[in-house]
């Protein structure tokens, strides 16, 4: 008979690695390690994602006996990871990236939309339109291009699938600054997806 | 009077999904984007948007990069000592 065991709770890993059990913190970095390399990659590139990996853990292993279970244990996770990147960025002090602007969408003297509807989907079908290797490059490109405040909040709450609050929560902003910078990277995006299906804003 | 426009609609969108926007703008929103085939499509585009980003940003961790993270934590922490 096979007996199913039950995983414990992220929640439970963190109280016993914080109490010095290394088996359950290196449980927490099995059970992670591959969603926050995606998390790094989406943050920074694929380049600055092994090293941003690498903090975040030490980091947590770091700051575990601190961890006071008032966010969800992911949240917090999260929130390591976001700073890892986020320093990493400060000490690469990358050149101001090319604008976005130019991908938002653009309206008549009236308020009204200027392109036509078939143009306005055309973006919802750039995964069908463009060869995979290719968007997934373009991704990449684009994602750097955007400005940090809107990727960070882009990336988890978009990305990664976190709930409003919980970005507000990761990110040290209120909820309705998360709303108003992933609307922002929402519609910059949606008008490079357009682009690049061979709709010109 | 809510008189909303493909342009004001654009802005609204978020908190609309979201779930934060008075009862009232939500109506004239829901009202304008029925009677407009631009906005529709316009929206279709701006809902599936994160879905595409997510999946063509999905990395995947190498086993080398896993390896390699193990040995940095067994250098810095207590922990893969027995590993």
């Amino acid at each position: 008979m096979v007996v199913p065991t039950v995983e414990p709770s992220d929640e439970t890993l963190a109280a016993r690695a914080a109490a010095g059990d290394d088996s359950a913190f290196e449980a927490i970095v099995r059970r992670y390690q591959a969603r926050v390399f995606r998390l790094a990659c989406r943050l920074t590139s694929d380049t600055d994602a092994p090293d941003i990996l690498q903090e975040t853990f030490l980091q947590l292993y770091r700051h575990l006996p601190s961890f006071r279970g008032e966010s969800q244990f992911r949240t917090w996770l999260y929130r390591i990871a976001s700073n890892a990147a986020l320093m990493h960025r400060r000490a690469r002090a990358r050149r101001p990236a090319e604008s976005l602007d130019v991908f938002l969408p653009r309206f008549d003297a009236n308020g009204k939309h200027a392109a036509t509807p078939a143009e306005l989907q055309v973006a919802s079908r750039a995964d069908e339109l463009l060869d995979r290797q290719l968007l997934a490059e373009k991704a990449r490109e684009v994602m750097a291009r955007l400005p940090d405040l809107y990727r960070d909040a882009f990336v988890l709450r978009d990305l990664e699938e976190m709930s409003t609050a919980d970005v507000a929560q990761a990110l040290g902003v209120e909820p309705a600054t998360v709303r108003q910078r992933v609307h922002r990277a929402r519609l910059m995006l949606r008008g490079y997806l357009s682009d690049l299906a061979g709709v010109k804003p | 009077m809510n008189e909303i426009v493909c342009v004001s609609g654009v802005e609204l969108l978020m908190d609309y999904l979201e779930g934060v926007l008075p009862a009232d703008l939500r109506a004239a929103l829901d009202e304008h984007v029925a009677g407009c085939a631009r906005c529709a499509a316009f929206v279709k585009s701006y809902l599936e948007t994160p879905r595409i980003l997510r999946e063509a940003t999905a990395a995947t961790l190498p086993a080398d990069l896993e390896a390699s993270l193990k040995a940095f934590l067994r250098a810095r922490t207590t922990a893969f000592r027995s590993a």
